[in-house]
Formats: structure tokens, C-alpha cells, sequence
């Protein structure tokens, strides 16, 4: 222990401890705080990205804390004090002022308000994590002897906090969620300022408390953006809200009003035959405010026919008293047009609990829909329906896979990058061979864009899944037939044993019908003369809209005609000939790249950060590369403010810089890298992104915390155990990399508390070690008396953590998830040799802390 | 969002342009098309449509109160619509030159009125920028006589437009305090020098249905933004009627002209085009959202 300048030592004890895991937690439960505003108010990527920037907190602190070390030392308990006591009311001042002052993606471009907006937002929120950060930063400085255990609290409680953030959503709404880390603060400070015998401090945190929760409860914490989904639906005038129900799995709530209009897929023939159409038809239901999904009513006998009238109905005209998969229930719509069909069993997937809850159990919403989900005919699976399907060999004889997401016209501010592992190849072709011999797939999604890009990923994975299937050789041509209704829905449904003469007849009647547009059907053939005009066109509408004006002025553009092109190549197998030479990469889905989103192609980025608004669909991933390029900027610039300041004092005395900024910069890195690409991966096994990052979090924090804690026992080891850990590290993360698909497939049909279970045995190994280096290195730092660079070296973990974590949905929307965490063994690698330059010992005389600062 | 109005013409716009001079010379036809019989009636005299000038002394002498400059914004507007293939004929020129925009727009945004721009109207909704005013009104290419419904009436511009080409004009707006601000503008210009107005048909209701009294319709324009075609509005549409509605998610819309035709035993088919030909997107504000036009 350190004596303390100030005239009072503080006491490294249990309740030091405590009160570093609850601040580290009211830390952590404030950033999922945020991001759970924003996922509900706005948009979730923009949380994720102020949290990032605000992240830098931790940076800049430990620049500052490097720099003015001294004053630091001398001044320990006013700084500490007023840190703590700041923490609190900052984090409910941030968020009142910046829901208040709110920026709209939208906007962005048209409105230069909104860019002062985002930056306030940036400030606002960044604001918190000073005074947070500066608390961890002194109180690792006045531990640091016994760094294993000052880091495993700061872990161990990060970690929990996560924990109890996310049990809490179980019972606290989303709009008071903010009094979680408040209470977190409100305790841990309560319990530092009694045990350092601060009783001024600890009246004065009572009366701030007060006051925050004041705050929090009367000024509104999350003000919903008028462009969400859920705004829409709050402003027509008869809405009123039937369901509400809250859970860490979101917030859902339904809506009934006259003002819903629905028509999901349907043909315009409907409004010509039809003699009665069914009317105030659909309750809208909305998660984190998006949607509204379509809860459609049980339909009178009158109207019944409006079922033949969508796309999910063509299978059924293919198959009498058919075993039905539906491989997402969502709103119901394919379920209950199975059922109107003449289905003779129907087993419906859906994983979202939540989803169930309002469906089946709830009385208004489960009588609205007739109670079809009680049809003796209807089996429900609480879990993905990819992996149902996965154990259900040549079973059914229609499996139904159509628009389970968003019906409406909110998307504010673009398609964000998530994954969705339910539409890759390997799923598709998990759906292909439940199939029974003459069994049909049909997949429907929405056809809305211009240019189309997600349809022709759809037909590029549908493709590639059902080469997979048939095996080499295997032609594909007689196994599809595709149409759709322009800016409406496309359908693409897959025989396994190939659709006969008469089924395509049938078929092509029925699309004549419906005037749906054929697309492709088996002995259709296309003039594929003018492809590569058409190609090109698209290419010059954005690189040379000049040439398209005139060599481009007559190509055909429509999407009808691009999906036929594009058809007529798939069913050639030449995919990689359109895939080349489109404007977007149109490439599979895999589990590897389970992207919908990111369809700008890398060459190509620079050209479309210049022309946003033509690419408003992808600024969420524009804006992980603008994240990336901004947070890696920031993060040398705090790297470097320290090396230049101090470049002569502090660190002309210090060897192995350059092995210590490698060290910390690769565990920073990789680190991070692990963590991200495992919830991305995670999500195959708990079918939900934010469960997957509560238990992500809480495990790695926790799990490495522990062995921070270990590892202070190995200390004297560490030249020789080190090596032998990273490159066990390095193996049991590429291990991860090639072979954790399968096992969380076996773990995601597993009842859901065991899947947290397994999914947390499995990840405890690696991020027990993971948990190691860090302590071990700052430990060292500590004992050859590099202080400034145990400060220096803190931050630089921390700023490289931010860059590491928007690096991984680029890697893995370019090369893969896998790509990132190979990444990531190869920072453990580098680690390895960068370790000896943290052990290099000081040259000259040591000079103590107290030493220095006398 | 218009990336493709560039401030120069291009040479393909140059040509549009070109073409369209010596029609635009020829009055005749113009007079026939826009209905001159119903004009004549109303005491409206029809504009110079080549030279900036005469169409400003022209129309000041017509002693409805117009200003000269925002007459010369108006006619410079009109032929950068016609350079870019917003207003295809002779009448839906003559109906962008014969309507007061300025009027419509708020008067705090009258000197913008001419704008590449749409223009914040209150109540959360915008009056469209000229360009897809025009391009949707030449969609429709409305005859004397024929019927248009109107979903979204909004500030009453397109209304207004669509007035001097038919005069059955009705149109429907979802906000109340809106439609009948709307209402008050029309009545009040009508009363003054623009008798036209005093046809348009107007009233506060749910656009989705239509005005099923009236139908069938031989032109549909809808101007809020929706991801279907409401079934109501195909049933309201005549045999070989018109529809042009922005189709498409929130800021990407796509521009549809959709047409309702019949085959010689009298089945009745629907086909969707898009009116930009896969080259661009519109942005309008959602259907349902209480209101319309673009933003």
C-alpha cells in the first residue's frame, strides 16, 4: 500500500473492492443503459457508436492522469471524491439534455443542425465516463501492488453489473432503466465514503442521489424519434395500445387502430376479385419501437379468400393436406395461411419468447387472431426454426419462410449490420433437406429497393444452398421457380426433387393469375444479350451517371428484368460472373457472413462516403467504417499526447517502450475482438443479439477477471508461463474460429437456461486465460516502477478496445467472422515477443512515487 | 435527394429541351389540351410559354395580383423541368406556369418557392419540390373532363396544378386543421382572380379508402409515401385509368405508375412501372403518418 500525499492513506480492503466492482458496474450498466435508449428512441447503431466515443473516456483520462501524475498523487482523495460524487447526477444530466436535444439520422445530410446535434449527443454522453473513468484510474494507481485483485473487482463487477442490468429489465420498463447504475453509484459511493470516513461527502452523496433520481423519474429519459415506427402508429388517432411487455429480449408493445394497413404481398388482383376485403384486418405490433409487424384477425368465412391472394399461399397449390414447417411464426401470417390451406399439421418456430407471450398467451391479442396457435393441427418450437429444421430430415412437405420482420416503412437511417443466421446457406439448406422427396421450399421477403440488393442475396444463397444439396453435378435449373409483384414481396420457392411439368404449369397459371411476374421458372431461357449493358448501367448510375444519360439511356433498368439476368447465371452456375460485375456485392449469406447489410464493396467505399444520400440504406455501415476511421485516429492521438508531453521526462528513463505500446495495443485488440465476434457468434446458440451480449460480457468479464485475480500467484512465472499462454490462447481462439458453429447448433436447441449454461461453460476456458496477460503486464509495469506507463498503458488498452470493436462487423461483413477472430490470435501472438520489452527493467536509479511527488 | 438534377443540362436534357421548342411555340394545341373551353368560361386566358417576358407581362396584365419576380422564378423553374423530363407535354407546362406556388408554400418560405426544394408547410408535412410535382402530374397525362383523385391533399399545390387540366378535381387530406386551411387558401383564391379553384373537390378523411362516392376515378395520385398499393384505391381506379404513388421504405420511395387495363373479354389486369426507370428514388413523407408530401 501506498501512503497517500494527502495526509490520509485509503484503505485497500473489501469494501475498496466493492466499490470499484459497483462504480465498474454502474459503468457498464449506464453504456447498455444508453444503447437501450437509443435502440428504443432513435436508433440503435447511433448508441453503440456514442458509447464507443464515450468509451474514450478512459483514453483520455489516463492521458490526462499520465501527464499530471503528480497532481494526481498529491490531491488522491479530492480527486476520488469529487469524481464519485460527479458520476452520478453527470449520467442523468447527459441523457435528459441529449433526449431533449435529439438528433435524426434522417436528417443528417439534409439538415447542418443535426450535425451540432450528433456532436452535443458525442459530448453529452461522453461527459460521465470522465469522472467514472478518472475513479478507476486512481483507484488502479493507488492499488496497483495488488493489480490482480484491483482488476478482477474492476472485471468481476463490470461483468455483474452487466448481469443485474440485464435481470432488471425483467421488471423495470425501459424509460426508468437509468435508475440502475444510479443505483449502483448511489451504493458504491455510499460505501467508500463510510469506510474512508468522508461523512461531508456522504451527506452530499445522499442529497445528489436524491436529486439524479429526481431527475431520472421526472424528466423524460427516452424521447421516441418521430420517425420510429411506433410514432406513427401513437398519432393516429383511434390507437390505442392493447399489449405491452418489457424483457432484456426488448420492448414490445401492440397497437390496434383503423389505421393499420397491411398487404403482405398481396396481388393487386385481390382488389379487382374480391368481393369483400377484410378491413381493420391487423393489429401492429413493435419491438424497441421498430415495426409494426402484422397481427392479422381471424378472418369471417367471407373473406377467406384473401389467403390465395398472397405469395405464401403457392406451395399449398402444389400439395394436399401438406406437413407444414413454418420456420418463423413472427405475426402469424404464414401460419395462419397454412392452416386456411388446408394444412393437415402445422409446427411453427419462433424463438423470440416474447413473440409467444403476446401471441398465445396474451387474451386480447390471442382472441383477436382466433386462437389459432391452440388449432389442434399447430405445434409450437420455442427455438429457431434453423435449427429445428436442422434435425428434421426430409420430413415436411412445405416448409414456409416469409417476411417474419417489418412490414412498415420505418427504417430510420438504414439497414443496420446484424446478423441473420436464419437466411444463410447453411440454413437454407437446412430448410432443403427437411424437405420430403417432393417438398417445397418458399421463401418470401420484401422486393422494395432501388437497386435491389437484399433479393439478390436471397438468390444468391438460395442458389449456392441448394448446389449444397444436390451435390456436385447436381443441376439446379429444374429445382426453382421464382416471381414476384414489383416493390412488393418476391418469392423463391425450391422443389427438392425438381418441379415437374405440370407443377410449373400450375404455377405459371396461378402467377397469371395473381399477376405475379415470373422470374424464373425450369425451361424458361432469357436473351442474355444485353446483360452486360445492364450490368454496366448500374455501375454508371453511380460512377458515370454521364455515360448512363447516353450510352445507358435505353438499358432496362427495371428490377424484373435484373432478376431474370441474374437467374438465367445462377441457374448456369456462373454467380461469380454477376456477382463480379454489380455495382454491389450481392454475394451468400453464410454463417460466417450472416450479412444482409453491407452490400458497398470495399473498392468502392471512398466513391460512396461521397454520395450518402444515394446510399441511405447502408449508413449503418458507412458509419461503422466512419467509427472506425475516427476511433482509430483518436485512439493514436491519445496514444501520442502522452510520448509528446512526456517524451523527455517521463519516458527518457523508460526501455521497451516500444514492446509495452505492442503489448497493450495487442491485448486492447484482441481482446475486444474475441468479445464481439463471440456475441456475433453466440447469437447461432441464444438466437438473440442482446441476450448473446449480456452473456458474452458478463462471461468474459467475469471469467478473465478471475483469472487476473490468479495470476497474481504466477507473477514471479511470468517470463516463462507467458509465452506458453498466448499460445494457448491463440489456439483455443482459432479453434473457436473453425469449429464453434456445430457445437453452438447442438447447445441452441437445449431449453434456454441451459443454453446460457453451456454457452458460458464452453467460453470459460479461454476467457479465464484471456484474463491473465493484462493483469500480469500491468503487475510488471507496477513492480519495476514504470507508473507512467502503467497509466499509459491503461489507456491505450482501452482506446484500441473501442477500435477493436467496430473492426469486427467490418472483418466480418468483408472476410468473416472467422477472419476476425483469427484476427484476434495473431494479436496474442504478437504479444508474445512484445512481452519481454514490458519486463525490461528500468534504467538509473527507481524512482518511488513517493519519491517523485515529495 | 437529387443527385441527378445537376445545375447544368445535360446533353440529353438539351435535346428534350430542343424538341419541345417548337411545340411550345404552337399555342393551339396547348389551348385544346388544357381544357380552353372550361379556362375560356372561367375567364382564364392562357400564357406565352417560349419567351421569360411575355409570360411575366402577360400574366401581370391579367391583373390577378402576381408578382413579377416570382413570375420569372416560375418560368425559370418551368424550363429546368422541361430540361429534365419533369413536365412532358405543352398542358402540364401551361398548368405548372398558371399556378401561384408561392401561394401554397408558407409565406416565410414564398422567395423559396421556386427552389429545387420541398418546403416545410406545418403540421409535420411539406409541400413537394416542383419536379416530382411535375413528374407525377405528367404520369397521370390527364384529359379535359376526366377525374382525378388526390391522396394527400396537403398545402393544395398539386391541386391546384391538376385543376387547370381537369375540372374534376378531388382530393383528400388525413389532417383536419390542414384540409380545411387547404380549403380556406382555394375558397380564398377562387373568390379573388383564380375561379379555378372553386372545382376542386375537397375533404378531411383517410386517404387509404378513397372517395368511393365519386369513383371510379380515371387518375389516382398519391403523394405520401406507403408500402403497398391500398386495394381501395385499384377498385376506385377506372378500366385504362392511372395511378402514380410513391411505393417504397421511409426516404426511398419508389415513383409508380400503375394502370389498370382490360383485355378484349373484359379481364382486368394491373401493371406496375416505375416512372424513373430504376435511376432514382423519391423521399415522401409515410402514408399513414398524419399527412403528406415530400421531405
Amino acid at each position: 500500500m501506498v501512503a497517500s500525499t494527502d495526509g490520509r492513506s485509503a484503505t485497500v480492503s473489501l469494501p475498496f473492492y466493492l466499490t470499484v466492482a459497483l462504480i465498474s458496474g454502474a459503468i457498464i450498466a449506464f453504456q447498455i443503459s444508453v444503447m437501450r435508449v437509443f435502440s428504443i428512441a432513435n436508433w440503435a447503431h447511433f448508441g453503440s457508436l456514442v458509447v464507443s466515443i464515450a468509451m474514450f473516456g478512459f483514453g483520455v483520462v489516463s492521458a490526462v492522469m499520465v501527464i499530471a501524475k503528480g497532481s494526481f498523487d498529491r490531491h488522491w482523495r479530492a480527486w476520488t471524491t469529487g469524481a464519485l460524487l460527479a458520476f452520478g447526477p453527470l449520467m442523468v444530466i447527459a441523457n435528459t439534455l441529449a433526449q431533449t436535444y435529439a438528433f435524426n439520422p434522417i436528417f443528417l445530410i439534409s439538415d447542418p443542425e443535426q450535425e451540432v446535434r450528433l456532436l452535443a449527443n458525442f459530448v453529452l454522453y461522453f461527459l460521465p465516463f470522465i469522472p467514472g473513468a478518472l475513479f478507476l484510474g486512481l483507484v488502479f494507481l493507488r492499488g496497483q501492488k495488488s493489480f490482480g485483485k484491483v482488476y478482477f473487482a474492476n472485471m468481476g463487477g463490470s461483468g455483474l453489473g452487466g448481469l443485474v442490468f440485464l435481470l432488471s429489465m425483467y421488471v423495470i420498463f425501459p424509460q426508468d432503466l437509468l435508475l440502475v447504475p444510479l443505483a449502483m453509484w448511489a451504493i458504491g459511493g455510499s460505501l467508500w465514503f463510510l469506510t474512508q470516513g468522508q461523512r461531508g461527502a456522504l451527506g452530499a452523496l445522499a442529497l445528489l442521489a436524491a436529486a439524479s433520481v429526481a431527475g431520472a423519474l421526472v424528466f423524460p429519459q427516452i424521447v421516441v424519434s418521430q420517425y420510429k415506427g411506433v410514432s406513427y402508429a401513437r398519432a393516429f388517432p383511434d390507437s390505442e395500445r392493447v399489449y405491452e411487455a418489457a424483457s432484456p429480449l426488448g420492448y414490445v408493445e401492440v397497437y390496434h387502430s383503423s389505421y393499420f394497413h397491411f398487404a403482405p404481398g398481396l396481388s393487386d388482383m385481390a382488389a379487382l376479385n374480391m368481393t369483400e376485403m377484410p378491413s381493420e384486418a391487423f393489429l401492429g405490433m413493435y419491438f424497441d419501437s421498430s415495426g409494426p409487424v402484422g397481427i392479422m384477425r381471424e378472418l369471417p368465412e367471407s373473406q377467406q379468400a384473401y389467403f390465395r391472394f398472397l405469395p405464401m399461399y403457392q406451395p399449398f397449390l402444389l400439395h394436399e393436406d401438406p406437413n407444414v414447417l413454418v420456420v418463423q411464426l413472427g405475426g402469424g401470417i404464414s401460419t395462419q395461411v397454412a392452416l386456411a390451406a388446408g394444412a393437415g399439421r402445422v409446427t411453427a418456430a419462433e424463438s423470440n419468447p416474447m413473440v409467444l407471450a403476446a401471441l398465445r398467451d396474451d387474451p386480447y391479442v390471442s382472441d383477436w387472431t382466433g386462437r389459432f396457435l391452440d388449432d389442434p393441427r399447430v405445434t409450437v418450437v420455442p427455438y429457431d426454426g434453423r435449427l429445428y429444421a436442422a434435425e428434421a430430415h426430409g420430413t415436411y412437405d412445405i416448409i414456409d419462410f416469409s417476411l417474419p420482420d417489418s412490414t412498415g416503412l420505418s427504417s430510420p437511417g438504414g439497414i443496420s449490420v446484424f446478423e441473420q443466421y436464419a437466411y444463410t446457406r447453411e440454413s437454407m439448406a437446412s430448410y432443403m433437406r427437411a424437405l420430403d422427396d417432393d417438398g417445397v421450399l418458399a421463401v418470401t421477403i420484401w422486393n422494395r429497393e432501388t437497386p435491389p440488393k437484399a433479393v439478390l442475396r436471397l438468390f444468391s444463397t438460395m442458389a449456392a444452398a441448394a448446389s449444397d444439396v444436390l451435390g456436385d453435378g447436381g443441376a439446379i435449373s429444374d429445382h426453382f421457380f421464382v416471381n414476384h409483384t414489383y416493390l412488393s414481396t418476391v418469392t423463391v420457392m425450391f422443389s427438392r426433387s425438381g418441379f415437374g411439368a405440370a407443377q410449373v404449369a400450375q404455377l405459371t397459371d396461378h402467377s397469371a393469375a395473381m399477376a405475379f411476374d415470373i422470374l424464373y421458372a425450369p425451361g424458361m431461357t432469357w436473351d442474355r444479350d444485353d446483360g452486360g449493358a445492364i450490368l454496366q448501367a448500374f455501375n454508371d448510375l453511380y460512377f458515370d451517371p454521364q455515360r448512363l444519360e447516353t450510352e445507358g439511356a435505353d438499358v432496362d433498368m427495371s428490377a424484373t428484368t435484373l432478376y431474370r439476368l441474374i437467374w438465367s447465371h445462377l441457374v448456369a452456375d456462373e454467380a461469380e460472373l454477376v456477382s463480379d460485375r454489380y455495382v454491389f456485392d450481392i454475394g451468400p449469406l453464410t454463417n460466417d457472413q450472416p450479412y444482409f447489410a453491407g452490400y458497398i464493396k470495399t473498392g468502392d467505399m471512398a466513391t460512396f462516403a461521397g454520395m450518402l444520400d444515394a446510399v441511405s440504406d447502408q449508413w449503418g455501415y458507412l458509419l461503422l467504417w466512419a467509427t472506425l476511421a475516427l476511433a482509430s485516429a483518436f485512439g493514436l492521438i491519445l496514444l501520442l499526447i502522452p510520448m509528446i508531453f512526456g517524451w523527455r521526462t517521463i519516458f527518457s528513463r523508460q526501455p521497451g517502450k516500444l514492446g509495452v505500446i505492442v503489448y497493450f495495443f495487442g491485448l486492447g485488440l484482441g481482446f475486444i475482438v474475441v468479445e464481439i465476434a463471440l456475441i456475433s457468434k453466440f447469437v447461432l446458440a441464444l438466437s438473440n443479439p442482446t441476450i448473446s451480449a449480456s452473456v458474452l460480457i458478463t462471461g468474459m468479464l467475469v471469467f478473465s477477471g478471475l483469472g487476473s485475480w490468479v495470476s497474481g500467484r504466477f507473477l514471479d512465472r511470468a517470463r516463462s508461463l507467458l509465452p506458453k499462454l498466448f499460445v494457448t490462447i491463440a489456439l483455443l481462439v482459432v479453434l473457436f474460429a473453425v469449429a464453434i458453429d456445430p457445437v453452438l447448433d447442438l447447445i441452441g436447441v437445449l431449453p434456454y437456461w441451459l443454453r446460457i449454461v453451456a454457452s458460458l461453460a464452453i467460453l470459460f476456458p479461454l476467457a479465464f486465460l484471456m484474463g491473465f496477460p493484462f493483469a500480469t503486464g500491468m503487475a510488471t509495469l507496477s513492480r519495476l516502477d514504470k507508473q507512467h506507463f502503467f497509466l499509459w498503458a491503461w489507456g491505450i488498452n482501452g482506446s484500441f478496445s473501442v477500435v477493436g470493436a467496430v473492426l469486427v462487423p467490418i472483418v466480418g461483413v468483408v472476410y468473416g467472422l472467422s477472419v476476425a477472430l483469427l484476427i484476434a490470435a495473431a494479436c496474442y501472438l504478437l504479444c508474445w515477443p512484445a512481452f519481454y520489452g514490458v519486463l525490461a527493467e528500468r534504467r538509473g536509479p527507481a524512482r518511488t512515487v513517493a519519491a517523485q511527488t515529495a | 435527394m437529387d443527385r441527378f438534377d445537376t445545375p447544368r443540362l445535360t446533353r440529353r436534357q438539351a435535346l428534350a429541351t430542343a424538341a419541345l421548342a417548337p411545340a411550345l411555340g404552337a399555342l393551339g394545341p396547348v389551348r385544346r389540351a388544357v381544357g380552353q373551353d372550361r379556362l375560356e368560361q372561367a375567364g382564364i386566358v392562357l400564357p406565352p410559354l417560349t419567351d421569360r417576358q411575355a409570360f411575366i407581362d402577360h400574366m401581370v396584365a391579367q391583373g390577378r395580383g402576381e408578382d413579377p419576380a416570382m413570375l420569372g422564378w416560375r418560368f425559370d423553374r418551368m424550363q429546368r423541368l422541361v430540361g429534365n423530363g419533369d413536365l412532358w407535354r405543352e398542358k402540364e407546362i401551361a398548368a405548372f406556369l398558371m399556378a401561384p406556388r408561392e401561394i401554397f408554400a408558407l409565406p416565410q418560405n414564398s422567395d423559396r418557392a421556386y427552389d429545387h426544394a420541398f418546403l416545410g408547410i406545418g403540421f409535420g408535412v411539406t409541400i413537394s419540390g416542383p419536379h416530382i410535382v411535375g413528374r407525377m402530374t405528367s404520369g397521370l397525362d390527364l384529359q379535359p373532363g376526366q377525374r382525378v383523385l388526390e391522396i394527400g391533399t396537403g398545402s393544395g399545390y398539386q391541386a391546384a396544378i391538376l385543376s387547370y387540366l381537369t375540372d374534376q378535381v378531388y382530393t383528400v387530406e388525413v389532417i383536419e386543421p390542414l384540409a380545411v386551411r387547404t380549403r380556406g387558401i382555394y375558397d380564398e383564391l377562387a373568390g379573388a382572380a383564380f375561379p379555378e379553384y372553386s372545382s376542386i373537390v375537397s375533404r378531411a378523411s383517410d386517404g387509404y379508402f378513397g372517395w368511393e362516392e365519386h369513383a371510379p376515378f380515371d387518375a389516382i395520385i398519391v403523394t405520401a409515401a406507403i408500402d403497398h398499393i391500398p386495394p381501395p384505391l385499384l377498385q376506385q381506379l377506372a378500366e385504362g385509368g392511372t395511378m402514380v404513388i410513391p411505393v417504397g421504405p421511409l426516404g426511398a420511395q419508389t415513383l409508380l405508375r400503375v394502370q389498370k387495363t382490360a383485355d378484349g373479354s373484359g379481364n382486368l389486369a394491373i401493371t406496375r412501372d416505375d416512372m424513373y426507370q430504376g435511376r432514382r428514388t423519391v423521399s415522401f413523407v409515410p402514408f399513414t403518418r398524419q399527412g403528406g408530401g415530400t421531405w
